[in-house]
């Protein structure tokens, strides 16, 4: 099997965002791989694992520092990935025609993996315009991934506490949500095997895509201030465990 | 009318927190001022709270043995305070100091048969068998992963480890501070939050107060610079103290990583602080199973040094914010991959960063000045938390001394250890006039 995945860089969630110029993020700061990215990587390569004879390619669009991002992906499992240059801004339209052009160029893909969303600019586009181009069936979101014979099984998240089954013929894309895995993050000797693996460098040019007919622009990027102060629970240890259940129930809805 | 104090301690830190403790329980009328609003809330908060013996000079070493009694007796130092928060707890965990190139382990183990510091000799095997995680390939000198050479296939092992079965870390550093805070107020000590020293004021050379930022004056003939990272600007705001220090002391930013114990192995409730020169690093267990990884302040690490002030404002880029650096990250995270093959090491840093009050020898200087009635705790480099009892008592003893009539730069101080008993301590070790040590090992290991 040939497996895709898809990894994006976005900025650290727990650094403070500095923006420049209305609309770029500051790339001094610290940079991550898209967390979902990692379940990708991590399901990515428990599937090779047990199909002999697979590959797992990582593919990211971006600047230089895009090659960091693909570096912890080859650490964390793929064999080889491609690096398609560019140095400017994409909408997901362009980016879909972009990652179908290096793809095709690369090889047929048995299975794509995307993250559900990119955390950065959380567009959940991406993913399902590459499907339409590809003409393969997508679902976001997935918490459980089986692959049989020309076939994935996926389930996915919808609404809290509900899972949907779905089955879905290969090549299809898989928008990795965090219920899919616990991300096995790489080791020393990962680390070192990474070094020597192969990262295929694109540029814009070569690929040949068609421009979409139409386009997005994002005109600005504000920051917003979340207020993080804490409340207190009061009261007698009774009455603190019920509101906390409350809370718990009703406003965090995770019991 | 002005409140009057008989001392004023600037900065209620692990450090002044017991400096106001001690005196109160001489008889002194105390005040701790400081511009955060709680005790223990500056540095202390993000310190690593390590209790380890070894330090390269025996007089570090019979200290840190020394505080180390304190953390084990802790509610009795404490006089059996109640404290709301509850209490700070010493993690006796076991330290290891594995032997390298990175440390003069023959030094240290000299000063332990001095001082009489319990230890074992753990050779390679009994090391691996107590940490299975661990391998004891030497990967000397420390570099960083930029240089290629970093991966380059160990080729010889070490030559084991000197183990202290006393030794490991403090649960909360702040709360261990505000432990102290509750018992010094049993006595009488005044604590004020909020309130930030903008002046020192003095007359003919001598101390008579503190002004706040907004105004505010507290009158007291003592007062006494415990101001952490911002002692070098405390000092300045004393007229001629600064300027007649040979030993000055600066604000250096030090990362500290949080990384998950590999797959299947207890390292929060099995394993030990270790201190490994050989990768350059000191890490102990933290919450959630974590390898708590400092760093030992290798040659090939950058050194930044910024203002205190915008540091803790949040300024700076990468590599000199609040903020931790992925170069870093990888650094301090990797040194430790060699050593624990089976740890994992996520994209995303994890863990705090904050300054040292670093001295130009990384030893403190814990003196009188060159104005009278004017003292200092400063420059603990990073590595006196675990001695912040000591401090305490070693610096009210000075005071009282001093105030009562000593020359103690012609003649220092002798300080009687508490616990170690018969053993004294000159404490012109610690002077401000003193020539920069040779003998310290010029990093947080002191
Ligand atoms: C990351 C890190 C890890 C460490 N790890 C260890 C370790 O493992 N073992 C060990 O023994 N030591 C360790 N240390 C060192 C130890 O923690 C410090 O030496 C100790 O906490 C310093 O205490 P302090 O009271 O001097 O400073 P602080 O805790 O910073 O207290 C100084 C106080 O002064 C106040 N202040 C400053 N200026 C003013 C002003 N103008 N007006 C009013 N208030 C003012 C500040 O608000 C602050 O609260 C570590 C230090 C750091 C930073």
């Amino acid at each position: 099997m040939r497996i895709y995945v898809c990894v994006k860089q976005v900025p650290d969630t727990a650094a403070s965002i500095r923006v420049i110029e209305g609309k770029r993020i500051d790339e001094r700061m610290t940079f991550i791989i898209n967390p979902y990215d990692e379940h990708c990587l991590t399901e990515a390569a428990k599937i090779r694992d047990a199909r002999p004879g697979s590959e797992v390619i990582a593919v990211s669009l971006g600047g230089p520092s895009a090659r960091d991002i693909l570096r912890s992906a080859l650490a964390m499992g793929a064999e080889r990935s491609l690096h398609i240059q560019s140095e400017r801004p994409h909408d997901a339209m362009e980016t879909a025609r972009i990652l179908k052009a290096a793809i095709d160029l690369d090889g047929k893909p048995d299975l794509i993996f995307t993250g559900r969303e990119s955390i950065d600019s959380c567009g959940m586009q991406t993913m399902f315009r590459l499907g339409a181009l590809l003409q393969i069936p997508v679902l976001s979101n997935a918490v459980d991934v089986d692959i049989q014979e020309g076939e994935a099984f996926v389930s996915t998240e919808a609404e809290l506490g509900s899972r949907l089954q779905y089955s879905l013929s290969l090549p299809c894309i898989i928008g990795a949500g965090r219920g899919l895995n616990t991300p096995k993050y790489p080791t020393f000797p990962d680390i070192m095997k990474a070094r020597k693996k192969e990262i295929r460098t694109l540029d814009l040019q070569d690929l040949r895509f068609e421009p979409s007919a139409s386009s997005m622009e994002l005109l600005e990027l504000r920051t917003v201030a979340e207020d993080r102060t804490p409340r207190p629970i009061e009261g007698d240890p009774d009455t603190a465990v019920e509101e906390l259940i409350r809370i718990l129930e009703q406003e965090a809805r995770i019991i | 009318m002005t409140e009057k104090y008989d001392a004023i301690i600037i900065g209620a830190g692990v450090i002044g927190a017991p400096i106001a403790y001690e005196l109160s329980k001489m008889g002194y009328k105390t005040l701790s001022v400081d511009k955060l609003h709680d005790a223990g809330e500056g540095s202390t908060a993000a310190s690593c709270a390590i209790v380890r013996a070894h330090y390269s000079t025996e007089d570090g070493v019979a200290t840190a043995y020394e505080g180390m009694k304190y953390w084990l007796d802790w509610a009795n130092y404490l006089d059996n305070v109640q404290d709301e928060k509850g209490l700070a707890k010493f993690m006796n965990t076991g330290s290891l100091l594995i032997k390298s190139q990175g440390h003069d382990w023959r030094k240290v183990k000299g000063h332990y048969d001095a001082v009489g510091v319990a230890y074992e000799e753990w050779d390679n095997k009994k090391i691996e068998k107590m940490i299975p995680v661990i391998n004891m390939w030497e990967y000397w000198p420390v570099k960083r992963p930029e240089d290629p050479a970093f991966f380059d296939p160990p080729t010889q092992k070490l030559e084991g480890g000197l183990f202290c079965p006393e030794g490991g870390y403090v649960n909360d550093p702040a709360l261990s501070t505000h432990n102290i805070m509750r018992a010094a107020e049993k006595y009488g000590a005044r604590f004020k939050f909020n309130c930030e020293v903008a002046d020192i004021r003095s007359e003919n050379n001598k101390a008579k107060g503190i002004t706040l930022k907004d105004g505010t004056q507290f009158d007291a003939d003592i007062v006494v610079n415990a101001a952490g990272p911002h002692s070098f600007k405390v000092n300045q705001m004393a007229q001629g103290v600064f300027e007649t220090c040979n030993i000055k002391t600066q604000a250096l930013r030090h990362e500290v990583m949080h990384c998950p114990s590999p797959e299947g192995y207890d390292y929060l409730n099995d394993g030990y602080h270790i201190s490994d020169g050989d990768v350059g690093c000191y890490y102990r267990p933290e919450v959630g199973n974590m390898f708590l990884i400092g760093s030992e302040d290798p040659d090939c690490d950058p050194q930044v040094w910024p203002d205190p002030d915008a540091f803790y404002a949040g300024e700076g880029g990468p590599g000199e914010s609040k903020e931790l650096s992925k170069a870093q990250w990888k650094a301090q995270c990797y040194r430790l991959g060699r050593r624990v093959e089976s740890l994992q090491v996520p994209e995303q840093p994890r863990g705090v960063v904050d300054l040292y009050d670093c001295s130009d020898d990384w030893i403190p200087v814990y003196d009188k000045s060159d104005m009278d009635g004017f003292y200092m705790a400063i420059g603990t480099s990073g590595n006196q938390y675990k001695n912040a009892p000591v401090v305490g008592r070693m610096m009210a003893e000075l005071i009282d001394a001093v105030e009562k009539g000593l020359d103690h730069d012609q003649n220092p101080y002798q300080y009687e250890l508490k616990y170690l008993k018969g053993r004294t301590f000159d404490m012109g070790f610690y002077s401000r006039k003193r020539e920069i040590n040779y003998n310290s090992s010029f990093s947080v290991n002191g």
